[in-house]
């Protein structure tokens, strides 16, 4: 765990890492970056409404949703690209494709967590949770972005050496936000509503985040 | 089985319809193998389908899952023995040499394409399956996911009849009479290569859209030779027209069937899945291993669209 830093550094920055690492190690030092990472902006994100008590609970769950919300749409996402790329050809790209999808998540949790006391400081600072929500998914946004801007940059040879790489892009976006949004629709909470009790999942119904959109879209036009 | 698995990615990866492998108008495309593995995939995500019976609770959740699991493969089976007689017919037709075990090989790889995409997709259908509540929905998400594979599907199928067409454009002129083409050989080898490059990627990218977004096929000699043919057959006018008439005319009149049997193949799948119904099992209906024959594909989709969206 002492080799964290370097390793987190090298990630900012792009950085190629020492060829002393097989492939599989190098990735599993990734992984236990994004859990590490994860958790922490977990525990700060359910901290909204306090840790005393039964509250404590929200923390720790929201601690373990943050990476799981990134693990499993990672793995569910997964098969499909593979086979899509070996499809387009671009099959012996694919461990280095691996490691470019993992480092984005990675970066992403990074970000997540040093954007961290921001969150305290607007917890502490405005008390309604509707806010809370909506500061949270701002900080999720510049979060994505800055995986996103990663994941491109690590791409850049790849397309440089292969155009179609540009097109697998696309198309893993795609799939994973198309998962993703789901995931973090169906791990909610997150935050934790203050007039809730404390709960892993939402107890009613998961539904489904796009037919929850749609319809108030369709509320809001139709006037229904 | 592993030795089928490793077959099938051989057909992903595109080793085995390169232009080298297709020379001899041949398809090296173990059948037996293939199709057990294509049952075997469609086994796996017929239960990823069934799944959403089973998470919902539905009464006869296990009947339903088998239902799936056996009606899936069954599908694609159905729909490869309605459509082969007219593949074959159409491209004797347009005069590719192709023999019925050719043809049938072709499909059958296409079908491992399909269905190995359709598996891979499979853990999505599953996870929504858990999280969703929505019929409608999951009708739909279904419905999007057998058309991504299906398109990757057909694409990959153009691609190599497309090739398999070229590569006896090939060996006809090898047999054609060899004292004009000699010439122009040599003379073109040479300047042709780059310009015929850029015009053989234009053609293919005018082609056809999911078609022109796969790999086209590392240069090889065989390649060379292609773009070399096509320079050819502009200069001896009077040479043209015998083409025309016999041989490389049938390059272009061989693609219009192909995409026009690729429409015709897309329509009979979606129409066979509505005959197969029920896949996913409406939880609030009983469980029937068919349904009443009724309606069609295209009026159930529009369906589940307006359910969706509560019109």
């Amino acid at each position: 765990m002492h080799t964290w830093r370097p390793e987190a550094d090298n990630l900012l920055r792009g950085r190629p890492v020492q060829a002393r690492h097989g492939e599989a190690r190098r990735l599993l030092h990734l992984l236990q970056l994004l859990v590490m990472f994860g958790i922490v902006y977990g525990l700060v994100m359910g901290s909204f409404g306090g840790v005393a008590g039964e509250r404590l609970w929200q923390p720790i769950y929201s601690g373990l949703k943050v990476p799981l919300l990134l693990l499993v749409s990672f793995g569910i996402s997964l098969p499909s690209f593979f086979v899509l790329n070996s499809l387009f050809g671009l099959r012996d790209d694919f461990a280095q494709v691996l490691h470019a999808l993992v480092a984005a998540q990675a970066g992403l949790t990074l970000v997540l967590a040093a954007v961290a006391p921001f969150t305290v400081v607007w917890y502490l600072s405005v008390g309604d949770y509707n806010m809370a929500i909506l500061f949270n998914a701002g900080m999720f946004a510049v979060a994505t972005l800055a995986g996103q801007w990663m994941l491109r940059r690590s791409y850049r040879p790849l397309i440089l050496r292969q155009p179609r790489h540009r097109l697998m892009l696309r198309a893993w976006l795609v799939i994973y936000a198309f998962v993703g949004i789901q995931m973090g629709w169906v791990l909610r909470p997150f935050i934790g509503s203050p007039d809730a009790p404390t709960r892993f999942f939402r107890s009613e119904a998961w539904g489904n985040a796009y037919v929850e959109v749609g319809q108030i879209v369709l509320r809001a036009f139709g006037g229904g | 089985m592993f030795r089928s698995f490793k077959q099938l990615d051989t057909i992903l990866r595109g080793d085995a319809t390169r232009m080298s492998a297709l020379r001899e108008g041949r398809i090296d495309v173990p059948v037996g193998g293939i199709l057990g593995v294509v049952a075997g995939l469609g086994v796996i995500y017929g239960l990823c389908i069934g799944s959403f019976a089973l998470f919902r609770g539905a009464e006869d959740a296990m009947h339903q899952l088998i239902a799936s699991a056996v009606k899936l493969p069954l599908l694609f089976f159905l729909t490869l023995l309605i459509t082969l007689p007219s593949l074959y017919v159409f491209n004797a037709l347009v005069g590719s040499r192709l023999s019925i075990v050719s043809v049938l090989r072709l499909l059958v790889a296409m079908l491992g394409v399909m269905l190995a995409v359709l598996a891979s997709l499979g853990p999505i259908v599953v996870f929504f399956s858990i999280s969703t509540t929505s019929y409608p929905f999951m009708q739909l998400l279904n419905v999007v996911m057998a058309t991504v594979a299906g398109v990757l599907g057909l694409a990959f199928l153009l691609r190599t009849l497309h090739r398999l067409v070229m590569v006896q454009e090939i060996e006809w002129s090898q047999s054609a009479p060899s004292v004009t083409a000699e010439p122009a050989l040599a003379t073109s080898t040479s300047e042709a290569a780059a310009p015929a490059e850029q015009s053989a990627g234009e053609a293919t990218g005018a082609a056809d859209a999911p078609e022109a977004a796969l790999p086209s096929e590392v240069e090889s000699p065989v390649d060379r030779k292609r773009d070399v043919m096509r320079q050819m057959h502009q200069p001896p006018a009077e040479l043209r027209g015998a083409l025309e008439s016999d041989g490389l005319g049938t390059d272009r009149r061989a693609r219009a069937v192909f995409r026009i049997w690729v429409v015709v193949f897309a329509l009979i799948g979606a129409q066979m899945s509505w005959v197969l119904r029920p896949f996913i099992g409406n939880p609030g209906q009983p469980f029937t291993w068919f349904r009443a024959r009724e309606g069609n594909f295209f009026l159930a989709v529009a369906d589940a669209l307006k359910n969706l969206l509560g019109m």
